[in-house]
């Protein structure tokens, strides 16, 4: 009788402390979701409003220039943005494949094998990781124009595959989930080092790859630097490049309210691709086959 | 996954081989350019000679993008055909080997063009690069019901006959802010009307810094105008000016060539709140340009007869030059055909209620010079005036705000030489 | 084991790390080194005129640790800023992150509408910085709508100039920063406590383990490897702060350079003059700082959890 009402109390007690945690924790995401939301909903409203009104100044109220922007965007003569945002997303699913997967590879193995560079591997990445990438900008671009690289996808891809930094998460990741010993049962049911790195150890990172796709999707897809300086034929420019150049129109032709627009709708694949990868991060977790 | 994978990396190779394989038939010029005005105007007005195509290279100018991209080219040796370039920085082009004579490619004559376009695309040993497209002398637009109450007059003449020095400018300037207007709403609405008539350049012979008695007498007269609020201290382009273009804006004077109506003026073309209709131009205190866009011809083109055509055609073809006018609103660089406009009565601009502006620029085309240019042109103006304008806004002492301008020269131009 | 069956794995290392480092050196690595190359050299151009490669030993170092007339050394004040400016943004990002990533995977708490939530606190990371600080800009412009409010509650009798005053073009900066990458921060962590064994919670749970317990005992430490990538990243990544102090303050660190980070520096020799001799040396002395830093920082946190 005694134990069972203490019982009840306690958990009367705990169910008070998890309403009250609830209420706070959700107080804390409703508070930043409004913040992160302003900047989106003045997109919106900025992008349903005409250039005269975007040079008047600021209102929180959206105008009904909405439709007339997009088609302005959309059909724009010189400026062919559904083309921009296909060869965005080649450059970008590219970028974001090769860097995970051979970032996990390196990761893979510098964290597995013992040999006899892999201290200096591990440390030489690191050190390389801290330059900042503005001092090889200028080299990187003179290289292209040896290599007769420009108008080409090839050096906004193919460097991906070198990403100090997602190879860093990937080590750190390694060492957070994986025991040694499932290798070594790999290794007794004869899985070959290949296979066992595709068909083991890749799906238990699953969580990090996601991770990592999404940044590095997200990285190439708003990159303006590199690409502006490569690309200038009008069929093979990115997104950024056109926003670019919608912002410096002549004044006959400039239009804040498709600047707007097209900043809106380059946002939008990204989004989708982040809601379908970040879907991966739980599933990779549950599925995970570091269990037991 | 690896479906994907196989699939996207197949993509590259396609991607990779069609790029390297476009086989182009015909003859197919490449053009650069920051934006698409000119490029407009191009397809519009001229016609290409058959199994000729133009491929356009545009960078826009953000953080001098478009000038990084076109000197990499131009120092590999790319293919450039014309490129355009604007006042602030065309020596940088014209005085170095990789622009052309354009006299030998067969434009030759220069007589209806403005001589100050002339001689911007002109090296040091009067070797003529390439031509402009325009002409851009700079007018002071005023608000004509400002002008009445302070003024007691908006006639263009009238206006002119008061406010044609600087000394009348700035007691103008007091009258104006006692009836509680402002004469200017940026810190340096008056800059360019001050630098353009200069008498030494920014840099001497010995690679010097020069500061010139008409950027002191800029930087004096900005400061006695902040002092007295005769002006805001906004910035050229900022917002906060350009709201005073608005019918309930205070601001009497702004200075600006044809573009400038289309380009900053949105505001008082508002059917709304802007004020279309009241405003009118003038010469002002001082003859001078801003802006304008010119075609130069690289050293390397192969196929410079064309381009001394298209060239041709841009100064000195009439009907061409009267359609720029008539129906692209833009200032003409030949004489003949802005005189044409100039003395058509009937020609008139609804925005300045009913006044010829072509009469006004073309007018002021004979005071205005070229000289004392340097390549460094662009970024020491621009540094000066938003170094300084810190000052003016009263957050740092003027020896700080000096003190940061020479560092930032020396960041940019590392040859040149600060006063001690 | 391995060595009695007299398999050598050690190959498999080579070959898996081949195709990293044979990119990073055609395409990053060459590049580098001739910037760091550059730094004893004097190399510009002006106008269309190369001036240089000539060498010059230690002038360009000389040169940036040189004071100015007012006795301040510019690359010691733009490291200081660049530090107050990382602080005022990292601090808050990993802490709140942290916090977060927590909330998202306690089975106690359950939280519903955590896809909205995830999606909603990463998408300032997707819109371009740019345009991010273009937005930014307009909000506390002199006639933007905060300023709308202030005169018109009447709170200040003229506009506030947000971006003319120190406190606040700092804290804006921060308040970007750390909008754009709390919620990257956040998905780092939660991927990092998804792999966590989930056993491990149930255990702790079971043995009668508090929230308290639970996040110090089995989930920092386990989460301690990402944690020390997710602090050395916001380490390196302020320390190369660059595109939203560039856009807000159009490039000029505004005022009297106080918002001016190394990096704004770095690109100030990098633009129109494309000075590689004065670039380069900022690069090795940034070089030096963020390898340093970071050495501590993997030292020190990665130590305790060590077993």
């Amino acid at each position: 009788m005694t134990m069972k009402s203490k019982g009840n109390r306690e958990n009367t007690k705990g169910r008070l402390m998890m309403f009250g945690a609830r209420f706070v924790v959700y107080f804390i995401l409703i508070f930043l979701s409004v913040l992160c939301l302003f900047s989106f909903y003045m997109m919106l409203v900025n992008s349903s409003r005409s250039n005269f009104e975007l040079q008047a100044g600021f209102t929180p109220w959206f105008s009904t220039h909405f439709f007339e922007n997009l088609s302005n965007a959309w059909n724009d003569a010189s400026i062919n943005i559904p083309r921009g945002m296909l060869n965005s997303f080649l450059i970008a699913a590219c970028c974001a494949i090769l860097t995970t997967y051979f970032s996990a590879l390196t990761a893979y193995g510098v964290h597995v094998y013992d040999f006899k560079l892999k201290k200096f591997a591990f440390y030489f990445i690191m050190a390389v990781m801290m330059i900042p990438p503005q001092v090889s900008a200028v080299g990187f671009i003179q290289l292209c124009y040896d290599l007769k690289l420009t108008n080409n996808y090839i050096p906004l891809i193919v460097p991906s595959i070198a990403a100090p930094v997602v190879f860093f998460y990937m080590k750190q990741y390694l060492e957070s989930v994986l025991p040694m010993e499932i290798v070594e049962a790999a290794r007794i049911d004869g899985s070959g080092e290949f296979r066992t790195f595709n068909q083991i150890i890749l799906p238990i990172m699953k969580p990090a790859i996601a991770v990592q796709m999404i940044f590095a999707f997200v990285a190439s897809w708003n990159n303006y630097f590199i690409p502006s300086l490569i690309l200038d034929k009008a069929d093979l420019k990115t997104v950024p490049i056109m926003v670019a150049q919608l912002r410096s129109a002549d004044y006959s032709k400039f239009d804040m309210g498709k600047v707007y627009m097209f900043i809106l709708l380059a946002i939008l694949p990204v989004i989708v691709v982040y809601v379908i990868l970040s879907r991966a991060i739980i599933r990779g977790a549950t599925a995970g086959a570091v269990k037991g | 996954m690896k479906k994907v994978l196989a699939l996207v990396l197949a993509a590259i190779m396609v991607f990779a081989v069609a790029s390297v394989a476009m086989a182009e038939g015909g003859k197919t010029l490449k053009f650069y350019a920051w934006n698409e005005e000119f490029k407009g105007f191009f397809e519009k007005y001229y016609t290409l000679p058959e199994g000729v195509t133009v491929e356009w290279v545009i960078v826009p100018s953000d953080n001098g993008a478009y000038q990084d991209k076109l000197d990499t080219d131009l120092l590999n040796g790319e293919q450039v055909d014309m490129f355009l370039a604007e006042a602030d920085y065309i020596l940088k082009y014209v005085d170095s080997d990789y622009t052309q004579d354009i006299t030998a490619a067969g434009v030759t004559d220069f007589s209806n063009a403005y001589e100050y376009t002339v001689k911007a695309a002109s090296d040091a040993n009067g070797v003529v690069k390439g031509v402009s497209f325009q002409c851009c002398p700079s007018a002071l637009i005023y608000r004509r019901s400002i002008a009445k109450d302070v003024l007691g007059t908006d006639d263009p003449a009238e206006v002119q006959a008061k406010l044609d020095s600087w000394e009348k400018f700035n007691a103008v300037a007091a009258e104006a802010k006692a009836k509680g207007y402002y004469m200017t709403a940026s810190f340096a609405e008056t800059y360019r009307p001050f630098s353009n008539n200069c008498t030494s350049a920014w840099v001497d012979e010995n690679n010097n810094l020069v500061f010139d008695a008409q950027i002191e007498a800029w930087a004096d007269q900005t400061d006695e105008f902040i002092k007295n609020e005769y002006t805001l201290t906004a910035g050229i382009w900022d917002d906060e000016k350009t709201a005073q273009m608005f019918a309930d804006g205070k601001t009497m004077c702004f200075f600006g060539p044809a573009w400038y109506f289309n380009f900053c003026m949105g505001n008082a073309q508002d059917p709304e709140k802007g004020c279309s209709g009241d405003w009118a131009i003038c010469e002002g205190p001082a003859a001078h340009f801003w802006g304008g866009t010119w075609l130069l011809m690289p050293a390397g083109t192969e196929n410079a007869d064309i381009v001394a055509d298209i060239m041709n055609t841009f100064i000195n073809n009439e009907e061409v030059c009267s359609k720029l006018v008539s129906e692209e609103k833009q200032f003409s660089n030949n004489k003949a055909v802005n005189a044409k406009f100039a003395a058509d009565e009937s020609y008139g601009s609804e925005f300045l209620g009913g006044q010829n502006d072509i009469a006004v620029f073309a007018a002021m085309t004979d005071n205005i010079k070229w000289e004392n240019h340097t390549i460094y042109d662009q970024l020491l103006n621009e540094g000066l005036q938003n170094n300084l304008q810190e000052y003016f806004k009263g957050n740092v002492d003027k020896e700080t705000a000096m003190a940061n301008f020479f560092k930032y020269v020396a960041e940019k131009y590392p040859d040149i030489v600060l006063p001690e | 084991m391995r060595k009695h069956k007299g398999v050598s794995y050690a190959k498999w290392g080579y070959i898996f790390i081949i195709p990293f480092f044979v990119v990073y050196i055609l395409f990053t690595l060459v590049p580098q080194l001739t910037t760091f190359y550059n730094a004893f050299f004097e190399n510009y151009r002006s106008g269309l005129k190369q001036i240089g490669p000539n060498y010059v030993g230690f002038d360009n170092f000389i040169k940036l640790f040189t004071p100015d007339k007012s006795g301040s050394i510019g690359m010691i004040k733009y490291f200081g800023n660049t530090v107050i400016l990382w602080v005022l943004g990292a601090v808050p990002q990993v802490a709140v992150a942290l916090l977060l990533a927590v909330f998202f995977t306690s089975y106690r708490l359950n939280i519903k509408g955590q896809q909205f939530f995830k999606t909603v606190i990463y998408m300032p990371n997707l819109i371009m910085a740019a345009a991010f600080s273009m937005l930014f800009f307009t909000l506390f412009s002199p006639i933007g709508p905060i300023n709308q409010i202030i005169l018109s509650s009447g709170w200040a009798d003229k506009a506030v100039d947000f971006l003319g005053m120190r406190v606040s073009v700092r804290l804006l900066i921060s308040l970007m920063n750390f909008l754009m990458w709390f919620g990257n921060t956040t998905i780092l962590l939660m991927a990092g406590i998804q792999g966590i064994d989930q056993c491990l919670f149930e255990a702790a749970d079971i043995d009668g383990a508090n929230s308290l317990q639970v996040f110090f005992r089995v989930t920092l430490p386990l989460l301690a490897p990402i944690l020390v990538y997710t602090v050395i990243t916001a380490m390196i990544g302020g320390l190369q702060m660059f595109d939203v102090p560039q856009v807000l303050t159009n490039g000029k660190g505004t005022p009297d350079r106080t918002s001016f980070t190394m990096v704004m520096y770095l690109n100030n020799y990098l633009g129109t003059s494309k000075n590689y001799g004065m670039a380069g040396a900022i690069s090795v002395v940034l070089f030096i700082i963020s390898a340093s830093l970071s050495l501590v920082v993997y030292k020190t946190l990665s130590r305790p959890y060590k077993n």
